[in-house]
């Protein structure tokens, strides 16, 4: 008799337990609607302010005012012909006149030929191609930078890092005859 | 017996006293109960409207986000979707009297000085007449357009009958560009003149008018067009102009503009209807389409068409073949030139100085009924093919045309069509031949419209040639914008008025395309009675009026269409020059 009494209050607080839990969860669920259309009500007036401040923004950037700041203000007209290029070649033609001791920018190829007996010039430092002076590269003044990327960020991007990429070079005259 | 009684008489007091005693302690614990039970009731009315208000969910189905942010208009866009017109919170200036209660005075501060407060805010406010309205106490609008930054300044007044309603108003950022395509919306919405009419359907259905709807035009070749039409239009003093940028492959209208214009923002009464004097002085209201709704007779901008169909059948082959150029004699008219020049010229040099008389030859051999035909190939004897409502019909010669008649449209004469007409008609000419429907929809490349072949793609490169041989040698030379390859035709005829032509007013135009070897797009400029300024040195002929809008224009909108300027390319013209001594 008490033991199915004890049962009976026993499911009775269950019951009460879950009763509390699903209004508990409704509550949030609740709550949680309201948090999100109180998020839509932000939303709609900030497109609201959006659309007033694109509209307003257009307005005053209209053609015609544009057209008038071109011109009153600024003095700009449509581009001539001669503006224009063709190529890559035609803009290279624009670029500044070399220096004095400049090299020539046209490179070629040279196999020394090794029954010459000179000693190829392994030594032969980087010089600027506009100035003609000999130009120390960053890759060079940091020998390990490689090393030290590596072990910093790992192999992956010391292999993209261009730190590395810097000490690419053409190859030497004696390593291209071996 | 008197204690028997008095003892009695005492125990049934006592009885009755604790009978008393019973009855009240009864009736408190009922009163207890009572008060407990409303207590509990009111308990748990408030536990029920707790839970109530918990787990209804009657806020959240009142508007959803997409409802809300719906428009309550479309929006029209243009080609690149940058907008055009669209629906806009506005805020409106609204005076309540009763907003301080039903009695009283409505304002805190005189109605003067809230006039001169609000006038200060809207210089454009008549001060006197608001303090009228405001002492007045009637309810109405102050203003129908305040920007949030007035909104703002009105509230610093701190009067709470201003009040500041937000309006859904119909909004043109471009302000008077485009006004013609675009047209404007009544209050009561109800879109009015140009596409808010045509698609006004689309802009008012809750299911399409989420999308902007883009148009074909590009706003920054529509606001070159305009500008260089003002200037143009200005400088020789003319009435009105016209033009239209039209794509040749596909018939897409990329800027179409006719001044003056209106204000879609402010549309006002003498925008639509013109009082009688200016009725009278020939004037036509700002609303009014010059392009697609007027008809003008375009004079010799006809010419390359008549050409182009000479050419087509075989009439002319021979381009040094030497025509007579001396006045044509036809009953009792006489078609002449406006400079005679010389006995006789070939097909190139008529163009190129616009002869009449050896047009009209051409013509005269080419027959009534293939001319007619063309010309009905090319839509002149109907509306213009457009969306917009205002679409002007032609004064087309009808059936059976005369001698005479075939000669005077040869021309540009007895004929008047509309600037589209002849925009559409120049695309045909240079794009290989093929006529297409003018449109203001953007097209996708499979609903460009197949068209219908007016011209041998031959004589399409043909006329390339002479088109750019005018602008070369000839009356259009200050249209050449260096690079563009312009090629185009001057036309400039006299206005018809009460018994014959008016010498006194012209229609100048100049239609023309480019890049001429390989055409884009046709340009058509047009000013309705141009004057002689010191800007076009005393001249009201096209090439000087009309051409150099062209040749302003072009280099202007080619880069932002993709035509680059180069001037190491042009049509080839080797076969063409020699017969030309001219062009030194």
């Amino acid at each position: 008799m008490s033991g199915s009494r004890l049962h009976q209050i026993g499911w009775l607080a269950v019951l009460a337990i879950c009763g509390s839990l699903f209004l508990a969860l409704s509550f949030r669920v609740h709550a949680v609607k309201s948090e999100v259309l109180l998020a839509e009500r932000q939303i709609i007036a900030l497109e609201r302010e959006t659309l007033m401040l694109e509209t307003e923004f257009e307005a005053r950037a209209n053609q015609r005012q544009l057209a008038e700041w071109n011109e009153v203000d600024f003095g700009y007209q449509a581009p001539r012909a001669d503006q224009f290029f063709e190529s890559e070649l035609q803009l290279a033609s624009l670029s500044a006149p070399l220096g004095p001791a400049a090299p020539s920018p046209i490179r070629v190829a040279r196999a020394d030929n090794a029954t010459d007996g000179a000693a190829p010039s392994a030594s032969r430092t980087m010089v600027s191609p506009v100035s003609g002076r000999p130009v120390t590269m960053a890759s060079a003044a940091m020998p390990g930078a490689t090393a030290t990327v590596a072990e910093a960020f790992g192999e992956l991007l010391a292999e993209a890092s261009p730190v590395r990429s810097a000490q690419a070079r053409t190859l030497l005259s004696a390593e291209a005859a071996e | 017996m008197n204690t028997l009684t008095a003892s009695a008489a005492i125990s049934t007091g006592r009885v009755e006293l604790v009978a008393f005693r019973r009855e009240s302690l009864a009736l408190a614990r009922w009163r207890v109960l009572w008060i407990a039970l409303v207590f509990a009731a009111v308990a748990a009315a408030a536990l029920l409207r707790i839970a109530y208000l918990g787990l209804a969910d009657h806020g959240t189905t009142r508007t959803s986000l997409e409802e809300a942010l719906l428009p309550p208009r479309g929006e029209i866009t243009d080609r690149n979707g940058v907008p055009l017109a669209r629906a806009f919170p506005a805020y409106a200036l609204w005076y309540n009297p009763k907003a301080l209660g039903e009695s009283g005075s409505p304002l805190v501060k005189s109605p003067q000085e809230v006039a001169a407060r609000l006038a200060a805010i809207f210089p454009e406010l008549d001060e006197i007449d608001v303090a009228e309205r405001l002492a007045s106490g009637k309810a109405g609008y102050l203003r129908r357009r305040v920007l949030p930054e007035d909104a703002n300044k009105v509230q610093a007044i701190g009067e709470l009958a201003l009040e500041m309603p937000r309006e859904n108003d119909r909004h043109y950022p471009q302000g008077m560009l485009a006004a013609h395509i675009l047209g404007y919306v009544t209050p009561d919405g109800e879109g009015k003149i140009g596409m808010e009419q045509v698609l006004n359907e689309r802009l008012s259905d809750p299911v399409t008018r989420s999308t902007p709807k883009p148009l074909s035009i590009d706003i920054r070749v529509q606001g070159a067009l305009e500008d260089e039409l003002r200037r143009g239009m200005l400088a020789v003093n003319a009435m009105g102009a016209a033009g239209i940028v039209l794509d040749v492959d596909t018939g897409e209208v990329l800027a179409l503009a006719s001044l003056p214009e209106f204000d879609p923002n402010a549309v006002q009464s003498e925008d639509l209807i013109l009082s009688d004097e200016a009725h009278k002085r020939g004037e036509t209201p700002r609303a009014f389409n010059r392009v697609t709704n007027q008809v003008y007779e375009l004079g010799s901008t006809f010419k390359p068409l008549t050409i182009a169909a000479a050419i087509d059948a075989g009439v002319v082959r021979d381009f040094g073949k030497e025509w007579n150029a001396m006045p044509v004699q036809v009953g009792r008219f006489t078609i002449k030139d406006l400079h005679p020049l010389g006995a006789s010229l070939n097909v190139p040099q008529a163009l190129i100085h616009s002869s009449n008389t050896v047009t009209a030859r051409v013509a005269d051999e080419l027959g009534p009924e293939r001319l007619r035909r063309t010309m009905m190939d090319l839509g002149m004897n109907e509306r213009p093919y457009i969306e917009l409502p205002a679409r002007g019909f032609p004064l087309w010669p009808g059936k059976d045309w005369a001698r005479l008649t075939n000669m005077t449209v040869s021309y540009g004469h007895g004929i008047a069509v509309t600037p589209l007409h002849l925009a559409s008609a120049y695309a045909a000419i240079v794009n290989g031949g093929i006529w297409r429907p003018t449109t203001v929809h953007k097209l996708a490349a499979h609903e460009v419209p197949r068209g219908r072949r007016v011209f041998k793609a031959s004589t399409s490169s043909r006329m390339r040639q002479l088109l750019r041989m005018i602008t070369l040698y000839g009356t259009g030379r200050k249209a050449d914008a260096p690079g563009f390859r312009v090629g185009g035709k001057t036309g400039s005829a006299e206005k018809p008025g009460a018994g014959g032509y008016k010498r006194s007013s012209l229609v100048s135009t100049f239609a023309a395309a480019f890049p001429m070897d390989r055409p884009r797009y046709v340009v058509v400029a047009m000013l309705d009675e141009p004057r002689g300024t010191i800007a076009s040195s005393f001249q009201r002929t096209a090439g000087y009026t009309a051409a150099p809008i062209v040749g302003k224009l072009v280099p202007r909108i080619g880069p932002l269409l993709g035509v680059r300027p180069d001037t190491s390319r042009d049509v080839d013209l080797t076969d063409l020059q020699a017969l030309v001594p001219e062009k030194d």
